[in-house]
């Protein structure tokens, strides 16, 4: 299938988004037999230095101290100043701790990700009448000449009279709930040239201020970041840029960054609030350059957007701005998943990626070790982290998390409940954690790698952690007789590249020799379509992917040969050896070469279907499956990318969340045959689907208004699944509400 | 009988035209296959395409035999199949699905083939 590649797509974004990294001046200690203590690429900390010539080609990047590159947006921007966190005003209570019952508020909905809307009109019973109300045009999409990047992968957040969303390229959008009518729009003026793997905009935040009164422009505001790295702050009832916000309503958040060019960083997750501080992650490119722009987190103050804090995970306990020819050190773990916000603890959940050359560690400081593939609890007050929980040790399969974390009440052994952390991973495996500690609830376990690795000075870990109390959203590890096709020709061709790689299973290392066997995938297991929790009934949701990847390390000499070229690299074309699997990793012995695990010839996937799942799993009872079902049929799928019309649910890859309701309804498109299906949450039946005008890419969202439920889905496709791309906002509901 | 004259008909180009496409088969079978055994993989395609070969030989060279072979081979891909992956349909598919729709064919090829030979035998009587 195809489409099937999709999983490709998720690779991409993996890719695109879990850049590598590390940091100059950190001599990879613990690594045993790094290839270099005094690797370059200088860290915030130090001044400039002169490369040895002996590391010389180490570091053949631009240096990171030349000028920001033109065309940057952001870089127009005068720098913005810091304040203490304790200046920072106490926050108003927002409507994301307790949205209105018709309200969805938040990205997930409020301030625990939930994607649980208690709403009830929409009924297993009525589902199959429900209708498109209206839909709305973002017109954002690729151009003649531009090569399609796009996936809009949006939500809508929905707070009293306004629905609110973000066009693929920033715009910021209120239209009328109940007629889908524009009421107003900003355009935040992105160009082409600053989209990074994906032209994406998952949402924006909603958030009131404490300090303007209400009834004045910006009491109620939305925040969002962009792909140009602006943070922009507009008017919830007009769009007006917030003047007391940044300068006039913007901040630039390349500032600190070092040499960049654009494309290379970029913002595509909406950052929550918690305690008045407004917490920034962004994604840095995959695979690029050991020395790509840092992953630094930074907290901003939501009422000014003056700087707080930054957590560099190479200078821990230098929490300002950089100045001068400073900036936060380059190559560090980048997190570019939603964040998690909690006002209680007083702490931000930051699920984090790998340091930059993804699939190469011997570079890598210990600190970053430490904290790549993790989730990390920053306390908002200090920019420090709280704790640290480690999903995959020294990554180099792309395993960065791109889930957001959702939080929930568990059980405990006394009666009492547990503040919970449901971390979904791209390996399947879900971790379910103490929020205040980081401990596990349900056991981890630290088992045996299957291999110590084979790359010279680039040791494995030699354990891994798993969620063992969770059912694993994944297939046991491939058998040739797992190969597939359509005849036993390509069955055969599969079979053979199935036995010519390396492979032992789940964290097989790196090799150069042959190619090595990656399942799970980096499209998942769970990608940034997160899960949905129903708390009234304990219900968790996950979709999840079945899409192994076929990976080789390159020598440095073949990844020129190839053409693989960082993006900052004057002679970088688009397409030519990218974030979409293949990548330069310069200032790294190798190069990496990427492909779905796939029949080249036909597109088909070489392992045996369903290659995406939805699963309900009973968090109230020893968490069970419920029920478990393929997910997407063969309609837009087929050999050589044919659509093959059929209504078989053959499992296809899928990216993109699910919503669930009081209805007892889950509503989720996702998959590439470009539908959106209500599933009853209880038994795990479609009893609704609809085809949209381009793939559903995105998280779907349901809002109540004039009396009426609606379901939102962003049909904008999605370039690395390879569905189709439209501008199209589709919004449905029951016939009583679409006569109006 | 106008053949005799040694004119072919269309159902016999069909059915040369169906031997070329299992002789094809057959030493992909042949190359790739050994490919896969040498790499510890199953054994099942060489052996197979060995057969497979025959057969497409033989019906090019208008043999009934060579349609008695296709569907020996192809009993072995169904014992094979049922012992690799039992009844799943969606494993059977890409194992049994082509090789049975290609057997039908060759089923129908078998009055022809007959006919081929009774010629060839009739001349040889000449």
């Amino acid at each position: 299938m195809r489409r099937s590649h999709l999983l490709a797509t998720a690779a991409g974004l993996a890719l695109a988004c879990s850049p590598l990294a590390a940091h100059a001046q950190f001599a990879p200690a613990g690594s045993g037999g790094a290839p270099s203590a005094a690797v370059p690429g200088p860290g915030n900390a130090s001044e400039p230095t002169e490369s040895s010539p002996k590391n010389q080609g180490y570091f053949s990047g631009p240096s990171p101290y030349a000028p920001q590159a033109p065309g940057v947006n952001a870089a127009n921007l005068p720098d913005i100043e810091s304040i203490d966190a304790s200046q920072v005003p106490a926050m108003a209570p927002q409507q994301s701790a307790n949205p209105a019952r018709e309200d969805w508020v938040a990205y997930g909905r409020d301030d625990h990700q939930t994607r649980y809307s208690p709403l009830s009109e929409i009924t297993p019973e009525n589902a199959d009448k429900l209708k498109v109300a209206f839909t709305y045009h973002t017109g954002s999409y690729p151009r003649p000449g531009q090569v399609n990047k796009w996936a809009a992968e949006t939500t809508p957040i929905k707070v009293g009279d306004g629905l609110y969303m973000c066009s693929a390229m920033n715009d910021i959008i209120k239209l009328d709930p109940v007629t889908g009518k524009q009421i107003w729009r900003r355009n935040v003026d992105v160009k082409y040239h600053s989209i990074p793997y994906t032209a994406a905009c998952k949402g924006v935040t909603y958030f009131t201020s404490s300090v303007v009164p209400e009834g004045q422009p910006c009491h109620n505001r939305l925040i969002e970041g962009t792909l140009d790295m602006r943070l922009i702050a507009v008017d919830a009832e007009t769009g007006d840029f917030c003047p007391n916000f940044g300068h006039g309503g913007q901040v630039n958040l390349m500032q600190g960054l070092g040499e960049s060019v654009p494309g290379f960083v970029s913002m595509t997750a909406p950052p929550p609030v918690i305690n008045g501080v407004l917490v920034v992650n962004h994604e840095v490119l995959d695979g690029q350059r050991r020395w790509a722009p840092s992953g630094v987190i930074r907290g901003y103050d939501a009422e000014s957007g003056k700087f707080v804090w930054a957590w560099d995970v190479n200078n821990p306990d230098d929490h300002s701005q950089p100045t001068g020819n400073r900036h936060y050190s380059r190559g560090t773990p980048n997190s570019w998943a939603t964040l998690t916000g909690d006002n209680e603890q007083g702490l931000v959940y930051v699920p984090t990626g790998n340091s930059a050359a993804d699939y190469y560690s011997a570079l890598r400081s210990d600190a970053e070790n430490k904290v790549s593939s993790a989730v990390v609890a920053i306390d908002v007050k200090t920019g420090s982290p709280r704790w640290v929980f480690q999903t995959a040790h020294k990554d180099v399969w792309d395993y960065d998390i791109g889930s957001q974390a959702t939080l929930m009440d568990m059980p405990g052994p006394d009666g009492q409940t547990v503040p919970a952390l449901i971390m979904p991973t791209k390996r399947g495996q879900t971790f379910v954690l103490d929020r205040r500690t980081g401990k596990p609830i349900l056991p981890v376990e630290e088992r045996p790698a299957p291999s110590p690795g084979v790359i010279p000075g680039d040791p494995r870990s030699p354990t891994q952690p798993w969620s063992v109390g969770m059912p694993a959203l994944r297939v046991p590890d491939l058998k040739e007789t797992d190969m597939w096709g359509m005849s036993p020709i390509d069955q055969l061709f599969c079979r053979i590249k199935f036995r010519r790689a390396n492979y032992v299973g789940e964290f097989t290392p790196p090799s150069v020799d042959k190619p090595w066997i990656e399942y799970p995938g980096y499209n998942g297991g769970s990608d940034w379509g997160s899960m949905s929790y129903d708390p009234q009934s304990g219900i968790l949701i996950a979709n999840w992917n079945i899409t192994p990847m076929y990976d080789q390390l390159v020598t440095r000499k073949k990844a020129d040969k190839l053409g693989l070229m960082p993006i900052d690299d004057p002679n970088f074309k688009p397409g030519g050896g990218g974030a979409e699997g293949n990548g330069a990793m310069d200032g790294t012995p190798y190069g990496i070469v990427v492909t779905p695990f796939w029949d080249q010839y036909t597109g088909m996937m070489c392992n045996r279907p369903p290659y995406g799942m939805i699963t309900a799993i009973d968090m109230k009872h020893g968490q069970k499956v419920l029920w478990q079902h393929p997910l997407g049929t063969a309609r837009a799928n087929g050999p050589w990318g044919l659509p093959t019309g059929l209504p078989w649910e053959i499992g296809t890859p899928n990216n993109g969340g699910s919503v669930v309701t009081g209805g007892g309804l889950i509503f989720i498109a996702a998959a590439t045959d470009n539908q959106i299906r209500a599933i009853d949450e209880h038994t795990g039946k479609v009893v609704w689907s609809a085809v949209l005008p381009g793939g559903g890419q995105a998280n779907p969202m349901t809002y109540e208004a004039n009396g009426h439920q609606y379901v939102a889905i962003m049909a904008g496709g999605h370039h690395f699944m390879m569905t189709p791309v439209s501008d199209q906002l589709v919004v449905y509901a029951l016939p009583d509400a679409v006569k109006q | 009988m106008p053949n005799i004259q040694g004119n072919r008909t269309l159902t016999e180009w069909l059915t040369l035209l169906l031997g070329v496409v299992i002789l094809l088969v057959g030493l992909f079978f042949v190359i790739a296959g050994g490919d896969l055994a040498m790499l510890g993989g199953s054994t099942y395609y060489v052996l197979c395409g060995i057969v497979l070969v025959a057969s497409g030989v033989f019906m090019l060279m208008g043999r009934t035999l060579g349609a008695f072979l296709y569907l020996a081979a192809l009993a072995y891909t169904w014992v094979w199949s049922l012992w690799e992956v039992g009844f799943s349909p969606v494993d059977l598919l890409p194992r049994a699905f082509g090789p049975t729709i290609l057997g039908i064919l060759v089923a129908l090829t078998i009055p022809v083939l007959r006919r081929m030979e009774s010629r060839r035998t009739l001349r040889g009587a000449v």
